[in-house]
């Protein structure tokens, strides 16, 4: 459903990504791996929209550069990481923000149910609910990022774009995050991609591996087809050792 | 949640009335409230007056009072909703339409009328509001243009910077002007701290519709000073189209505060203050914040204003002096009340 085709982008200078090419698929869910400064933030910033790119990007058939910014909003969403809520909006009103791009203009046009529904199916999807009436600058970071969650599924996108949305987070807390996206990503027509710093945390999470080496794709696979050990020479290290080596505390 | 909020709007809404009110009946002599709304039914309807009130009154309360009580109100207003604006769009709590040379380029102009010898004479009236409004809107356009030619994308920090760096330069080029010419030098510094005195209801047909249209049209934008509290990428993200309602609110914004300050000169702290105490008691969303703040903006002037004509008679204390004395303990009462209650 999202088909990137020799995409190129930077910041002005030369360009940061280079040609890179790939496709999501339905109920796919494809993270982007590699190490600081390979252009993984570049990449999904462009996907995203917020960096002028070169080359092909197109979802369900439709070129994402010509869509206005609301119609590309409806299509896809960007969750960040999390950063602290300065202003008193309850957990509510800020979820409903999310709605923006579904909403007319103006504010004559209020509130429709569709809003409303959508607005409290994430926030039951990510155990938000009880905390609707909350005022998000009183919340826990774990909660907070919960709620920014929720709004990002109530703008219903078809796919949502993960910028380190883990970061910062306790562990029982980017557990809960993870579990909840890839329950909404099962839902039929819907697809994810994202960079997520825990190199575990992804590979638990993906069903699909990019890995990106100073802006270029060095393999894109399936998870079953994944070789480990290209992480080793990605990452300039002995990846898989160093996670045996960790783990083995635990037993 | 809503019905509080509506609650609370009418109570502010009845403070608002009690302010122009009070504002319009203390001064050399007190007037009842009773008597100023018959006075204003008399001019309007021809009702006849209540016996015994002295028809030189009509004139102070009606011709001198009322314009001058109508005049604060729409400022403070105007004032408020500028801040209110600016601190979302930049998102950030301390940020103002003066810091965007609003002030220092109405400043500007306004010395340069002084100073030439222009103000004061019939056409001078008109002449200094409509040139320092020119020089607030041509600053802001100024500070806009480079902040987008230095950066694309035109971020906060950039608008902040350049906006800091031209008011400094437009205020340095004023205080030249007013050390050069030191016949003019007070009078430049006078237009400096605002006053509402010697002003008409021309002034107040003027500032008031400006005023109305402003907060009619930063309401239209209320969903979109939402998304974008949040950060500029995110609401970029979110449907928004950032460019083009960054460039259009700051217009508006320049447009507004420029307004105000031509006629009155520079006032502080209300832009500042207003919506933060606001967003306490509604909550942040605009569509709540922005007319809350206008009413709440528009009564703290006339209360300050009453103070500075009244405080020490016959002579009056600037305005822009009296909004900081009892504006900073407000906002720390309303600040330190609301941390206890958590």
């Amino acid at each position: 459903m999202l088909r990137i085709g020799h995409l190129s982008c930077g910041y002005g200078g030369p360009p940061v990504v280079r040609d890179v090419s790939f496709r999501v698929r339905e109920g796919e869910r494809l993270c982007i791996l590699g190490p600081n400064g390979c252009g993984k933030t570049t990449l999904l910033r462009a996907l995203a929209g917020l960096l002028p790119s070169q080359g092909v990007m197109e979802m369900g058939g439709e070129d994402l550069r010509a869509l206005p910014t609301r119609r590309r909003a409806q299509k896809l969403a960007l969750m960040s990481q999390l950063s602290p809520a300065a202003f008193d909006y309850s957990v509510y009103e800020a979820v409903m923000l999310g709605r923006y791009a579904h909403q007319r203009g103006g504010l004559l046009s209020g509130e429709s149910e569709a809003d409303r529904k959508a607005v409290e199916d994430s926030l039951q999807l990510t155990g938000t609910w009880e905390l609707r009436d909350r005022l998000v600058t009183q919340l826990s970071g774990g909660q907070l990022q919960r709620v920014f969650l929720a709004r990002t599924f109530a703008q219903d996108p078809q796919a949502v774009l993960l910028d380190e949305p883990t970061n910062h987070l306790d562990l029982r807390y980017q557990v809960e995050l993870i579990d909840i996206l890839r329950t909404w990503s099962s839902t039929p027509g819907r697809c994810v991609v994202g960079v997520l710093h825990d190199i575990n945390l992804a590979l638990a999470f993906a069903d699909t591996v990019l890995l990106l080496d100073h802006g270029s794709v060095l393999a894109c696979e399936p998870m079953d087809r994944f070789d480990l050990a290209m992480l080793d020479g990605l990452y300039g290290m002995d990846v898989r050792d160093y996670m045996k080596t960790t783990l083995q505390r635990w037993s | 949640m809503k019905r509080g909020s509506s609650l609370k709007m009418a109570l502010l809404l009845a403070a608002s009335l009690a302010a122009l009110l009070i504002g319009v009946g203390i001064g050399s002599v007190y007037v009842s409230p009773g008597d100023i709304l018959a006075m204003i039914a008399n001019r309007l309807f021809r009702t006849p007056l209540p016996e015994g009130l002295p028809p030189s009154y009509a004139t102070m309360v009606l011709d001198m009072r009322l314009p001058r009580v109508l005049l604060a109100f729409t400022t403070g207003a105007a004032l408020a909703l500028g801040g209110t604006v600016m601190q979302s769009v930049l998102q950030n709590p301390l940020a103002s339409p003066f810091g965007l040379g609003v002030s220092a380029g109405a400043g500007l102009g306004a010395a340069t009328v002084i100073v030439l010898g222009l103000a004061g004479a019939g056409l001078g009236v008109f002449l200094l509001p409509a040139v320092s409004l020119a020089c607030a809107l041509g600053t802001v356009f100024l500070v806009v243009v480079i902040a987008a030619r230095l950066d694309r994308g035109m971020s906060n920090v950039t608008i902040i910077l350049v906006g800091m760096v031209l008011s400094l330069f437009c205020s340095a080029v004023m205080d030249l002007m007013a050390t050069s010419s030191p016949t003019y030098s007070q009078r430049i510094q006078l237009w400096q701290l605002g006053s509402f005195s010697m002003k008409e209801w021309s002034a107040v047909w003027v500032l008031a519709p400006v005023t109305i249209l402003g907060l009619v049209f930063f309401w239209g934008f209320s969903r979109e000073l939402d998304v974008m509290t949040f950060g500029e990428e995110q609401a970029r993200a979110m449907g928004v189209d950032l460019m083009k309602v960054k460039r259009l609110l700051l217009a508006a914004v320049a447009a507004l505060t420029g307004a105000a300050v031509a006629f009155v000169g520079i006032i502080g702290f209300v832009d500042l203050v207003a919506p933060h105490i606001v967003r306490r008691w509604f909550g942040a969303a605009h569509r709540r914040v922005l007319p809350a703040s206008a009413l709440f903006g528009g009564s703290l002037l006339v209360l300050c204003d009453l103070a500075a004509r009244t405080l020490t008679p016959p002579h009056e204390i600037p305005i822009g002096s009296i909004t900081a004395l009892i504006g900073a303990p407000f906002f720390l009462y309303v600040f330190f009340a609301g941390r206890k209650g958590r």
